[in-house]
Protein backbone atom coordinates (compact mmCIF):
# COMPACT_ATOMS: atom_id res chain seq x y z
CA UNK A 1 0.00 0.00 0.00
CA UNK A 2 2.62 2.16 0.70
CA UNK A 3 6.70 2.13 0.13
CA UNK A 4 8.90 4.13 1.91
CA UNK A 5 12.56 3.60 0.26
CA UNK A 6 15.79 4.99 1.45
CA UNK A 7 13.90 7.83 3.03
CA UNK A 8 16.32 10.99 3.89
CA UNK A 9 15.25 14.51 5.31
CA UNK A 10 17.86 17.33 6.58
CA UNK A 11 16.69 20.44 8.29
CA UNK A 12 19.20 22.09 6.92
CA UNK A 13 22.08 20.28 7.90
CA UNK A 14 20.74 18.42 10.91
CA UNK A 15 19.40 15.39 9.39
CA UNK A 16 16.28 14.30 11.25
CA UNK A 17 15.68 11.00 8.74
CA UNK A 18 18.40 8.90 8.07
CA UNK A 19 17.96 6.48 5.41
CA UNK A 20 14.50 4.57 6.58
CA UNK A 21 12.85 1.96 4.84
CA UNK A 22 9.38 0.27 5.58
CA UNK A 23 6.45 -0.34 4.13
CA UNK A 24 2.82 -0.43 5.21
CA UNK A 25 1.19 -3.44 4.23
CA UNK A 26 -2.96 -3.76 2.92
CA UNK A 27 -4.98 -3.78 5.67
CA UNK A 28 -2.77 -3.70 8.66
CA UNK A 29 -1.75 -1.02 11.51
CA UNK A 30 1.21 0.20 11.48
CA UNK A 31 2.61 1.44 15.34
CA UNK A 32 5.22 3.79 14.96
CA UNK A 33 7.48 3.72 17.53
CA UNK A 34 10.06 6.55 18.95
CA UNK A 35 10.96 8.80 22.15
CA UNK A 36 10.07 12.54 21.16
CA UNK A 37 12.05 14.15 18.41
CA UNK A 38 13.14 10.54 16.67
CA UNK A 39 11.66 11.84 13.36
CA UNK A 40 8.09 10.03 13.38
CA UNK A 41 6.36 13.55 13.15
CA UNK A 42 8.97 14.14 10.17
CA UNK A 43 8.16 11.22 8.72
CA UNK A 44 4.66 11.18 8.46
CA UNK A 45 4.44 14.55 7.30
CA UNK A 46 6.67 13.57 4.56
CA UNK A 47 4.30 10.37 3.43
CA UNK A 48 1.13 12.60 3.69
CA UNK A 49 3.39 15.26 1.24
CA UNK A 50 3.45 18.36 3.90
CA UNK A 51 7.15 18.68 3.62
CA UNK A 52 9.26 17.38 0.28
CA UNK A 53 12.04 14.54 1.61
CA UNK A 54 15.91 15.46 0.73
CA UNK A 55 16.29 12.02 -0.88
CA UNK A 56 14.75 8.36 -1.09
CA UNK A 57 10.79 7.67 -2.60
CA UNK A 58 7.83 7.33 -0.99
CA UNK A 59 4.62 5.28 -3.68
CA UNK A 60 1.39 5.42 -1.95
CA UNK A 61 -0.81 3.33 -3.71
CA UNK A 62 1.26 2.97 -6.59
CA UNK A 63 1.83 6.80 -6.63
CA UNK A 64 4.69 8.86 -6.20
CA UNK A 65 4.20 11.02 -3.35
CA UNK A 66 6.33 13.87 -5.25
CA UNK A 67 5.82 12.85 -8.80
CA UNK A 68 1.76 12.48 -8.70
CA UNK A 69 1.41 14.09 -6.00
CA UNK A 70 -2.79 15.21 -6.40
CA UNK A 71 -3.56 11.30 -7.01
CA UNK A 72 -1.26 10.14 -4.06
CA UNK A 73 -2.91 12.41 -1.92
CA UNK A 74 -6.32 11.76 -2.67
CA UNK A 75 -5.43 8.16 -0.98
CA UNK A 76 -4.50 9.56 2.66
CA UNK A 77 -5.87 10.48 5.34
CA UNK A 78 -3.76 12.52 7.71
CA UNK A 79 -4.21 13.63 11.25
CA UNK A 80 -1.03 15.42 12.15
CA UNK A 81 -0.09 15.95 15.73
CA UNK A 82 -2.06 19.02 15.93
CA UNK A 83 -5.42 18.59 14.47
CA UNK A 84 -6.23 21.20 11.67
CA UNK A 85 -9.15 22.63 12.52
CA UNK A 86 -10.30 26.17 11.86
CA UNK A 87 -11.39 27.77 15.49
CA UNK A 88 -13.92 30.13 13.94
CA UNK A 89 -16.04 27.61 11.80
CA UNK A 90 -18.55 25.31 13.10
CA UNK A 91 -17.66 21.31 13.36
CA UNK A 92 -20.07 20.43 10.24
CA UNK A 93 -19.00 23.48 8.33
CA UNK A 94 -15.27 22.61 8.28
CA UNK A 95 -15.76 19.29 7.49
CA UNK A 96 -18.20 20.37 5.12
CA UNK A 97 -14.95 22.25 3.71
CA UNK A 98 -12.21 19.18 3.66
CA UNK A 99 -14.85 17.26 2.10
CA UNK A 100 -14.56 20.54 -0.54
CA UNK A 101 -10.70 20.53 -0.87
CA UNK A 102 -10.34 16.77 -0.82
CA UNK A 103 -12.69 16.46 -3.90
CA UNK A 104 -15.17 14.76 -2.52
CA UNK A 105 -18.47 14.93 -5.01
CA UNK A 106 -21.03 17.02 -4.23
CA UNK A 107 -23.26 14.13 -3.68
CA UNK A 108 -21.56 11.78 -1.31
CA UNK A 109 -20.34 14.96 1.13
CA UNK A 110 -23.39 14.98 3.81
CA UNK A 111 -23.39 10.92 3.58
CA UNK A 112 -19.43 10.97 4.13
CA UNK A 113 -19.96 13.56 6.88
CA UNK A 114 -22.44 11.89 8.73
CA UNK A 115 -20.55 8.81 8.96
CA UNK A 116 -17.30 10.39 9.97
CA UNK A 117 -19.28 12.37 12.59
CA UNK A 118 -21.06 8.80 13.38
CA UNK A 119 -17.81 7.07 14.31
CA UNK A 120 -16.25 9.64 15.82
CA UNK A 121 -19.22 10.66 18.22
CA UNK A 122 -19.34 14.27 17.08
CA UNK A 123 -22.82 14.46 15.96
CA UNK A 124 -23.91 16.53 18.73
CA UNK A 125 -21.14 19.09 18.38
CA UNK A 126 -21.92 20.09 14.31
CA UNK A 127 -23.25 23.21 15.25
CA UNK A 128 -20.80 23.93 17.96
CA UNK A 129 -17.78 26.39 17.20
CA UNK A 130 -14.89 24.63 16.60
CA UNK A 131 -12.78 27.27 18.76
CA UNK A 132 -15.30 26.33 22.24
CA UNK A 133 -14.56 22.86 22.17
CA UNK A 134 -12.18 20.78 24.52
CA UNK A 135 -9.01 19.47 23.72
CA UNK A 136 -10.54 15.89 23.19
CA UNK A 137 -13.25 17.16 21.04
CA UNK A 138 -10.94 18.73 18.73
CA UNK A 139 -8.71 15.74 18.15
CA UNK A 140 -11.64 13.97 17.26
CA UNK A 141 -12.88 16.59 14.63
CA UNK A 142 -9.44 16.44 13.33
CA UNK A 143 -9.74 12.53 12.97
CA UNK A 144 -13.21 12.87 11.14
CA UNK A 145 -11.32 14.72 8.95
CA UNK A 146 -8.69 12.49 7.88
CA UNK A 147 -11.74 9.72 7.23
CA UNK A 148 -13.25 12.09 4.56
CA UNK A 149 -13.11 11.23 1.01
CA UNK A 150 -12.91 7.67 1.93
CA UNK A 151 -8.86 7.26 1.96
CA UNK A 152 -7.61 4.25 2.07
CA UNK A 153 -4.32 4.61 3.70
CA UNK A 154 -4.91 7.14 7.37
CA UNK A 155 -1.76 8.48 8.89
CA UNK A 156 -2.31 9.09 12.14
CA UNK A 157 0.40 11.44 14.68
CA UNK A 158 -0.14 10.50 18.02
CA UNK A 159 -4.27 10.49 18.10
CA UNK A 160 -4.48 9.60 21.83
CA UNK A 161 -2.71 12.43 23.14
CA UNK A 162 -4.49 14.82 25.09
CA UNK A 163 -7.49 12.74 25.33
CA UNK A 164 -8.88 11.06 28.35
CA UNK A 165 -8.96 7.28 29.28
CA UNK A 166 -12.14 6.42 27.97
CA UNK A 167 -11.80 8.28 24.82
CA UNK A 168 -8.21 6.97 24.44
CA UNK A 169 -9.79 3.12 24.29
CA UNK A 170 -12.78 4.68 22.30
CA UNK A 171 -9.95 5.93 19.86
CA UNK A 172 -8.42 2.37 20.13
CA UNK A 173 -11.73 0.89 19.01
CA UNK A 174 -12.20 3.06 16.06
CA UNK A 175 -9.08 2.56 14.79
CA UNK A 176 -9.37 -1.22 15.34
CA UNK A 177 -12.66 -1.23 13.45
CA UNK A 178 -11.17 0.68 10.28
CA UNK A 179 -8.55 -1.42 9.69
CA UNK A 180 -11.18 -3.43 8.18
CA UNK A 181 -10.83 -0.99 5.13
CA UNK A 182 -8.22 1.30 5.37
CA UNK A 183 -3.99 0.45 5.88
CA UNK A 184 -3.23 2.92 8.99
CA UNK A 185 0.22 4.11 10.09
CA UNK A 186 0.44 5.30 13.81
CA UNK A 187 2.75 6.93 15.56
CA UNK A 188 3.10 7.18 19.40
CA UNK A 189 6.05 7.36 22.35
CA UNK A 190 3.65 5.43 24.40
CA UNK A 191 4.37 1.40 23.87
CA UNK A 192 1.08 0.05 25.34
CA UNK A 193 -0.51 2.55 23.38
CA UNK A 194 0.89 0.89 20.64
CA UNK A 195 0.98 -2.80 21.52
CA UNK A 196 -3.01 -2.12 21.51
CA UNK A 197 -3.69 -1.97 18.50
CA UNK A 198 -0.75 -2.45 16.00
CA UNK A 199 0.34 -5.83 14.11
CA UNK A 200 3.90 -4.75 13.87
CA UNK A 201 5.97 -1.47 15.13
CA UNK A 202 8.63 -0.01 13.76
CA UNK A 203 10.99 1.62 15.85
CA UNK A 204 12.64 4.49 15.39
CA UNK A 205 15.04 6.61 17.08
CA UNK A 206 17.46 9.49 16.29
CA UNK A 207 15.87 9.49 12.39
CA UNK A 208 17.27 5.46 11.98
CA UNK A 209 15.75 2.34 12.25
CA UNK A 210 16.35 0.34 14.77
CA UNK A 211 13.60 -2.80 14.79
CA UNK A 212 11.10 -3.94 12.63
CA UNK A 213 8.85 -6.91 14.18
CA UNK A 214 5.71 -8.10 14.96
CA UNK A 215 4.26 -7.05 18.30
CA UNK A 216 3.88 -10.28 19.42
CA UNK A 217 7.94 -10.53 19.49
CA UNK A 218 7.57 -7.57 21.47
CA UNK A 219 5.19 -9.56 24.13
CA UNK A 220 7.44 -12.36 24.36
CA UNK A 221 10.82 -10.38 24.61
CA UNK A 222 9.58 -8.55 27.34
CA UNK A 223 9.26 -11.15 29.59
CA UNK A 224 12.54 -11.99 31.40
CA UNK A 225 12.68 -16.05 31.91
CA UNK A 226 15.35 -16.53 34.86
CA UNK A 227 14.32 -13.71 37.17
CA UNK A 228 11.69 -13.83 39.80
CA UNK A 229 10.13 -11.04 41.00
CA UNK A 230 9.07 -11.03 44.99
CA UNK A 231 6.80 -9.09 47.35
CA UNK A 232 7.84 -10.15 50.96
CA UNK A 233 7.00 -9.52 54.43
CA UNK A 234 10.08 -9.48 56.96
CA UNK A 235 13.66 -8.35 57.58
CA UNK A 236 15.33 -7.02 54.41
CA UNK A 237 18.69 -8.18 55.82
CA UNK A 238 17.11 -11.91 56.48
CA UNK A 239 15.70 -12.10 53.18
CA UNK A 240 18.65 -11.52 51.73
CA UNK A 241 20.86 -13.79 53.36
CA UNK A 242 18.21 -16.78 53.05
CA UNK A 243 17.91 -16.45 49.50
CA UNK A 244 21.52 -15.80 48.95
CA UNK A 245 22.05 -19.09 50.78
CA UNK A 246 19.87 -21.27 48.58
CA UNK A 247 21.93 -22.99 45.43
CA UNK A 248 21.01 -21.27 42.06
CA UNK A 249 19.90 -18.13 43.12
CA UNK A 250 22.35 -15.13 41.78
CA UNK A 251 21.92 -11.67 42.15
CA UNK A 252 19.06 -10.02 44.14
CA UNK A 253 18.55 -6.52 43.00
CA UNK A 254 15.79 -4.02 42.71
CA UNK A 255 14.91 -4.10 46.71
CA UNK A 256 11.68 -1.53 47.00
CA UNK A 257 9.79 -0.70 50.11
CA UNK A 258 6.72 -1.52 49.98
CA UNK A 259 5.07 -0.68 53.49
CA UNK A 260 6.77 -0.93 57.24
CA UNK A 261 8.67 -4.47 56.72
CA UNK A 262 7.59 -5.66 53.50
CA UNK A 263 10.15 -5.15 50.45
CA UNK A 264 9.90 -6.25 47.08
CA UNK A 265 12.82 -7.92 45.35
CA UNK A 266 14.12 -9.34 41.71
CA UNK A 267 15.78 -12.55 42.26
CA UNK A 268 18.12 -14.19 39.26
CA UNK A 269 17.39 -18.06 39.15
CA UNK A 270 19.23 -20.48 37.02
CA UNK A 271 16.18 -22.41 36.30
CA UNK A 272 12.63 -22.16 37.16
CA UNK A 273 12.43 -25.22 39.48
CA UNK A 274 14.31 -23.26 42.65
CA UNK A 275 11.19 -21.00 43.04
CA UNK A 276 9.50 -24.05 45.15
CA UNK A 277 12.50 -23.98 47.45
CA UNK A 278 12.86 -20.67 47.55
CA UNK A 279 9.26 -19.88 48.59
CA UNK A 280 9.72 -23.20 51.56
CA UNK A 281 12.43 -21.36 52.80
CA UNK A 282 11.33 -18.35 53.35
CA UNK A 283 7.95 -19.49 54.68
CA UNK A 284 10.07 -22.05 57.14
CA UNK A 285 12.36 -19.25 58.05
CA UNK A 286 8.75 -16.82 59.50
CA UNK A 287 8.65 -14.80 56.86
CA UNK A 288 5.46 -14.56 54.74
CA UNK A 289 5.64 -14.29 51.00
CA UNK A 290 2.80 -11.51 49.65
CA UNK A 291 3.56 -12.56 45.64
CA UNK A 292 5.89 -14.40 43.15
CA UNK A 293 6.01 -13.87 39.53
CA UNK A 294 8.07 -14.31 36.75
CA UNK A 295 9.57 -10.81 36.25
CA UNK A 296 8.95 -9.00 32.88
CA UNK A 297 10.50 -5.87 31.98
CA UNK A 298 7.80 -3.13 31.93
CA UNK A 299 7.30 -1.00 29.37
CA UNK A 300 9.30 1.53 29.63
CA UNK A 301 12.21 -0.38 30.31
CA UNK A 302 11.89 -2.16 27.06
CA UNK A 303 11.55 1.35 25.20
CA UNK A 304 14.23 2.43 27.02
CA UNK A 305 16.66 -0.49 25.88
CA UNK A 306 15.39 0.21 22.52
CA UNK A 307 15.86 3.77 21.98
CA UNK A 308 19.38 4.16 23.81
CA UNK A 309 20.80 1.60 20.80
CA UNK A 310 22.83 3.03 18.88
CA UNK A 311 23.58 -0.13 16.38
CA UNK A 312 20.61 -1.60 13.67
CA UNK A 313 19.26 -4.27 14.85
CA UNK A 314 16.54 -6.81 12.64
CA UNK A 315 13.97 -7.97 15.46
CA UNK A 316 13.48 -7.04 18.61
CA UNK A 317 14.69 -10.34 20.06
CA UNK A 318 18.35 -9.48 18.76
CA UNK A 319 17.62 -6.06 20.40
CA UNK A 320 16.53 -6.98 23.45
CA UNK A 321 19.26 -9.77 24.17
CA UNK A 322 21.72 -7.74 24.57
CA UNK A 323 24.20 -8.03 27.52
CA UNK A 324 22.81 -8.27 30.90
CA UNK A 325 24.90 -5.21 32.00
CA UNK A 326 23.35 -2.85 29.22
CA UNK A 327 19.39 -4.07 30.33
CA UNK A 328 20.18 -3.46 34.35
CA UNK A 329 21.33 0.02 33.46
CA UNK A 330 17.85 1.95 33.49
CA UNK A 331 17.17 0.05 36.54
CA UNK A 332 20.18 0.81 38.60
CA UNK A 333 19.63 4.42 37.59
CA UNK A 334 16.27 4.21 39.28
CA UNK A 335 17.90 2.76 42.55
CA UNK B 1 -10.51 25.16 -5.00
CA UNK B 2 -14.28 26.70 -4.71
CA UNK B 3 -14.45 25.33 -1.37
CA UNK B 4 -11.02 26.99 -0.88
CA UNK B 5 -12.83 29.86 -1.81
CA UNK B 6 -16.17 30.04 -0.57
CA UNK B 7 -14.21 29.02 3.26
CA UNK B 8 -11.81 32.52 2.65
CA UNK B 9 -15.14 34.55 2.24
CA UNK B 10 -16.87 33.25 4.97
CA UNK B 11 -13.70 33.68 7.43
CA UNK B 12 -13.92 37.59 6.12
CA UNK B 13 -18.21 37.86 5.93
CA UNK B 14 -19.12 35.33 9.00
CA UNK B 15 -16.77 37.69 11.55
CA UNK B 16 -16.78 41.77 11.77
CA UNK B 17 -13.40 41.64 9.69
CA UNK B 18 -15.17 42.14 5.95
CA UNK B 19 -17.36 45.04 7.97
CA UNK B 20 -15.58 46.93 10.22
CA UNK B 21 -12.87 47.20 7.04
CA UNK B 22 -15.76 48.16 5.17
CA UNK B 23 -16.64 51.11 7.78
CA UNK B 24 -12.99 52.34 7.46
CA UNK B 25 -13.44 52.17 3.94
CA UNK B 26 -16.38 54.34 3.73
CA UNK B 27 -15.02 57.05 6.86
CA UNK B 28 -12.11 57.95 4.97
CA UNK B 29 -14.05 58.45 1.97
CA UNK B 30 -16.60 59.96 3.80
CA UNK B 31 -14.16 62.77 4.96
CA UNK B 32 -12.77 63.30 1.37
CA UNK B 33 -16.35 63.43 -0.08
CA UNK B 34 -17.05 66.12 2.40
CA UNK B 35 -13.59 68.03 2.02
CA UNK B 36 -14.93 68.15 -1.85
CA UNK B 37 -18.20 69.47 -1.30
CA UNK B 38 -16.77 71.85 1.24
CA UNK B 39 -14.38 72.93 -1.19
CA UNK B 40 -17.10 73.19 -3.84
CA UNK B 41 -16.01 75.95 -6.59
CA UNK B 42 -19.29 78.46 -6.57
CA UNK B 43 -19.03 79.12 -10.06
CA UNK B 44 -18.98 76.00 -11.45
CA UNK B 45 -19.93 73.31 -8.88
CA UNK B 46 -17.84 70.68 -9.56
CA UNK B 47 -15.42 68.24 -8.30
CA UNK B 48 -14.24 64.68 -9.03
CA UNK B 49 -14.54 61.39 -7.52
CA UNK B 50 -11.19 59.94 -9.29
CA UNK B 51 -9.76 62.82 -7.38
CA UNK B 52 -10.81 61.47 -3.90
CA UNK B 53 -9.28 58.21 -5.06
CA UNK B 54 -6.08 59.82 -6.04
CA UNK B 55 -5.75 62.62 -3.32
CA UNK B 56 -6.11 60.02 -0.60
CA UNK B 57 -4.09 56.85 -1.85
CA UNK B 58 -2.37 57.55 1.24
CA UNK B 59 -5.39 56.11 3.70
CA UNK B 60 -6.61 53.80 1.58
CA UNK B 61 -3.44 52.27 1.14
CA UNK B 62 -3.08 50.99 4.91
CA UNK B 63 -6.21 48.90 4.61
CA UNK B 64 -4.96 46.45 2.20
CA UNK B 65 -2.29 45.00 4.45
CA UNK B 66 -4.78 44.66 7.05
CA UNK B 67 -7.05 42.61 4.57
CA UNK B 68 -3.90 40.55 3.50
CA UNK B 69 -2.26 39.82 6.58
CA UNK B 70 -3.94 36.93 7.66
CA UNK B 71 -3.82 34.67 3.97
CA UNK B 72 -1.00 32.50 5.27
CA UNK B 73 0.11 33.18 8.15
CA UNK B 74 -2.84 32.44 10.24
CA UNK B 75 -2.91 29.43 8.47
CA UNK B 76 0.64 28.23 9.32
CA UNK B 77 0.48 29.73 13.31
CA UNK B 78 -2.81 27.85 13.35
CA UNK B 79 -1.79 24.59 12.11
CA UNK B 80 -4.01 24.34 9.20
CA UNK B 81 -1.51 25.13 6.68
CA UNK B 82 -0.88 20.75 6.75
CA UNK B 83 -4.26 20.07 5.90
CA UNK B 84 -4.28 22.51 2.81
CA UNK B 85 -0.92 20.95 1.73
CA UNK B 86 -1.52 17.91 2.10
CA UNK B 87 -4.78 17.83 0.32
CA UNK B 88 -4.99 17.43 -3.34
CA UNK B 89 -5.09 21.08 -3.95
CA UNK B 90 -1.88 22.17 -5.70
CA UNK B 91 0.05 24.96 -4.06
CA UNK B 92 -0.84 27.52 -6.48
CA UNK B 93 -4.77 26.35 -6.71
CA UNK B 94 -4.46 27.58 -2.86
CA UNK B 95 -3.08 31.08 -3.59
CA UNK B 96 -5.32 31.73 -6.41
CA UNK B 97 -8.41 30.81 -4.26
CA UNK B 98 -7.13 33.03 -1.38
CA UNK B 99 -6.23 35.65 -3.66
CA UNK B 100 -10.03 35.47 -5.75
CA UNK B 101 -11.42 35.77 -2.10
CA UNK B 102 -9.43 38.79 -0.52
CA UNK B 103 -10.61 40.65 -4.19
CA UNK B 104 -14.03 39.74 -3.97
CA UNK B 105 -13.80 41.06 -0.14
CA UNK B 106 -11.66 44.53 -1.94
CA UNK B 107 -15.01 44.53 -4.21
CA UNK B 108 -17.54 44.62 -1.96
CA UNK B 109 -16.00 47.57 -0.21
CA UNK B 110 -15.88 49.30 -3.45
CA UNK B 111 -19.33 48.71 -4.00
CA UNK B 112 -20.19 50.41 -0.82
CA UNK B 113 -18.43 53.24 -1.68
CA UNK B 114 -20.74 53.86 -4.62
CA UNK B 115 -23.04 55.05 -2.19
CA UNK B 116 -21.85 58.44 -2.81
CA UNK B 117 -21.65 58.98 -6.50
CA UNK B 118 -25.15 57.94 -6.28
CA UNK B 119 -26.56 59.84 -4.22
CA UNK B 120 -24.73 62.74 -5.64
CA UNK B 121 -26.86 61.51 -9.37
CA UNK B 122 -29.66 61.61 -7.34
CA UNK B 123 -29.11 65.59 -6.63
CA UNK B 124 -26.98 65.78 -9.47
CA UNK B 125 -24.73 65.14 -12.60
CA UNK B 126 -22.33 62.49 -12.40
CA UNK B 127 -20.34 61.32 -15.40
CA UNK B 128 -20.40 57.85 -14.74
CA UNK B 129 -18.09 56.72 -17.58
CA UNK B 130 -15.49 58.33 -16.37
CA UNK B 131 -16.45 57.34 -12.99
CA UNK B 132 -16.35 53.99 -14.04
CA UNK B 133 -13.00 54.06 -15.55
CA UNK B 134 -11.66 55.38 -12.24
CA UNK B 135 -13.42 52.61 -10.43
CA UNK B 136 -11.44 50.25 -12.54
CA UNK B 137 -8.47 51.31 -12.27
CA UNK B 138 -8.66 51.68 -8.47
CA UNK B 139 -9.80 48.26 -8.22
CA UNK B 140 -6.87 46.70 -10.19
CA UNK B 141 -4.71 49.01 -8.17
CA UNK B 142 -6.07 47.29 -5.17
CA UNK B 143 -5.23 43.26 -6.75
CA UNK B 144 -1.80 44.18 -7.04
CA UNK B 145 -1.63 45.20 -3.47
CA UNK B 146 -2.95 42.32 -2.53
CA UNK B 147 -1.06 40.22 -4.01
CA UNK B 148 2.10 41.78 -2.54
CA UNK B 149 0.55 41.59 1.05
CA UNK B 150 -0.49 37.87 0.73
CA UNK B 151 2.96 37.50 -0.70
CA UNK B 152 4.36 39.24 2.85
CA UNK B 153 1.85 37.21 4.36
CA UNK B 154 3.40 33.93 3.45
CA UNK B 155 6.70 34.05 4.51
CA UNK B 156 5.86 35.04 8.49
CA UNK B 157 4.25 33.18 11.18
CA UNK B 158 2.89 36.13 12.50
CA UNK B 159 -0.46 38.11 10.77
CA UNK B 160 0.44 41.52 12.86
CA UNK B 161 4.27 41.23 11.08
CA UNK B 162 2.69 40.65 8.04
CA UNK B 163 0.64 43.76 8.33
CA UNK B 164 3.84 45.98 9.05
CA UNK B 165 5.64 44.74 6.28
CA UNK B 166 2.83 45.53 4.23
CA UNK B 167 2.37 48.93 5.71
CA UNK B 168 6.16 49.51 5.21
CA UNK B 169 6.41 47.86 1.40
CA UNK B 170 2.82 50.00 0.53
CA UNK B 171 4.81 53.90 2.40
CA UNK B 172 7.71 52.91 -0.08
CA UNK B 173 5.22 52.32 -3.24
CA UNK B 174 3.73 55.67 -2.08
CA UNK B 175 7.05 57.43 -1.71
CA UNK B 176 7.88 55.64 -5.39
CA UNK B 177 5.00 57.74 -6.48
CA UNK B 178 6.04 61.04 -5.08
CA UNK B 179 9.15 60.89 -6.05
CA UNK B 180 7.90 60.08 -9.46
CA UNK B 181 6.66 64.02 -9.75
CA UNK B 182 9.91 65.56 -8.39
CA UNK B 183 11.74 67.69 -10.37
CA UNK B 184 14.64 65.38 -9.28
CA UNK B 185 13.21 62.54 -11.51
CA UNK B 186 12.37 64.91 -14.01
CA UNK B 187 15.55 66.26 -14.50
CA UNK B 188 16.77 63.04 -15.64
CA UNK B 189 14.51 61.53 -18.63
CA UNK B 190 15.70 58.17 -18.56
CA UNK B 191 15.35 57.82 -14.20
CA UNK B 192 11.69 59.58 -15.28
CA UNK B 193 10.33 56.68 -17.24
CA UNK B 194 11.77 53.98 -14.99
CA UNK B 195 10.17 55.35 -12.17
CA UNK B 196 6.88 56.47 -13.49
CA UNK B 197 6.60 53.02 -15.26
CA UNK B 198 6.94 51.26 -11.62
CA UNK B 199 4.41 53.73 -10.41
CA UNK B 200 1.06 52.75 -9.29
CA UNK B 201 -0.10 55.80 -8.68
CA UNK B 202 1.00 56.96 -11.69
CA UNK B 203 -0.81 54.57 -13.47
CA UNK B 204 -4.26 54.98 -11.91
CA UNK B 205 -3.77 58.91 -13.10
CA UNK B 206 -4.44 58.12 -16.41
CA UNK B 207 -7.72 55.55 -15.22
CA UNK B 208 -8.61 58.89 -12.79
CA UNK B 209 -8.51 60.97 -16.18
CA UNK B 210 -11.59 58.40 -17.39
CA UNK B 211 -8.29 57.34 -19.69
CA UNK B 212 -8.78 53.20 -20.31
CA UNK B 213 -5.05 52.34 -21.64
CA UNK B 214 -4.87 49.05 -22.33
CA UNK B 215 -0.97 49.17 -21.12
CA UNK B 216 -1.90 50.17 -18.06
CA UNK B 217 -4.23 47.21 -17.54
CA UNK B 218 -1.43 44.91 -18.90
CA UNK B 219 1.08 45.97 -16.16
CA UNK B 220 -1.54 45.47 -13.26
CA UNK B 221 -2.25 42.12 -14.58
CA UNK B 222 1.46 41.23 -15.09
CA UNK B 223 2.34 42.32 -11.77
CA UNK B 224 -0.46 40.75 -10.24
CA UNK B 225 0.32 37.39 -12.29
CA UNK B 226 4.24 37.80 -11.07
CA UNK B 227 3.67 38.60 -7.17
CA UNK B 228 1.50 35.40 -7.09
CA UNK B 229 4.13 33.42 -8.96
CA UNK B 230 5.91 34.48 -6.51
CA UNK B 231 3.68 33.80 -3.49
CA UNK B 232 3.91 30.21 -4.72
CA UNK B 233 7.22 29.96 -4.97
CA UNK B 234 7.70 31.49 -1.79
CA UNK B 235 5.26 28.61 0.12
CA UNK B 236 7.05 25.73 -1.73
CA UNK B 237 10.27 27.17 -0.89
CA UNK B 238 9.31 26.82 2.80
CA UNK B 239 8.40 23.38 2.66
CA UNK B 240 11.50 22.49 1.35
CA UNK B 241 13.95 24.81 3.56
CA UNK B 242 11.66 24.41 7.20
CA UNK B 243 13.73 24.22 10.39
Amino acid sequence: MVEIKNLTKYYGRNPAVRGIDFEIRDNEILGFLGPNGAGKSTTMNIIAGFLPSTGGTVIVNGFDITEQAAQAKKCIGYLPEIPPVYPDMRVEEYLNFVAGIKGVKKADRKQQIESAMERLRITDMRKRLIRNLSKGYKQRVGFAQALLGNPKILILDEPTVGLDPSQVIEVRNLILDLKKDHSIIFSSHILAEVSAVCERVVIINKGEIMAIDTIENLRKSMVSKNQLSLKVEGDKDKVVRLLKDIRGVGDITDINFISTGVYTYKVEIETEDIRKEILSVLVANDCGVMEVSMATLDLEQVFMKLTTQTQKRSSLEELLDESPADADEPDNKEE
Amino acid sequence: MFSLYKKELQSFFFSPFAYVLTALFMFIFSLAFALQIGNLDSNTLKFSFPNIFYNNFFYFIFIIPILTMRSFADERRGGTEVLLISSPLSVFKIVMAKFFAIATVFLFMLAFSLFFPIVTAINGEVMWSSLICAYIGFYFWGLACIALGMLLSSLTEYAIIAAILGEIIMEGLLFLDNFALTSLVAAYPALDSIVKWFSLQHRFYYFAQGMFRLEDLIFFLSAIAVVLAWTTIAIEKRRWSRA
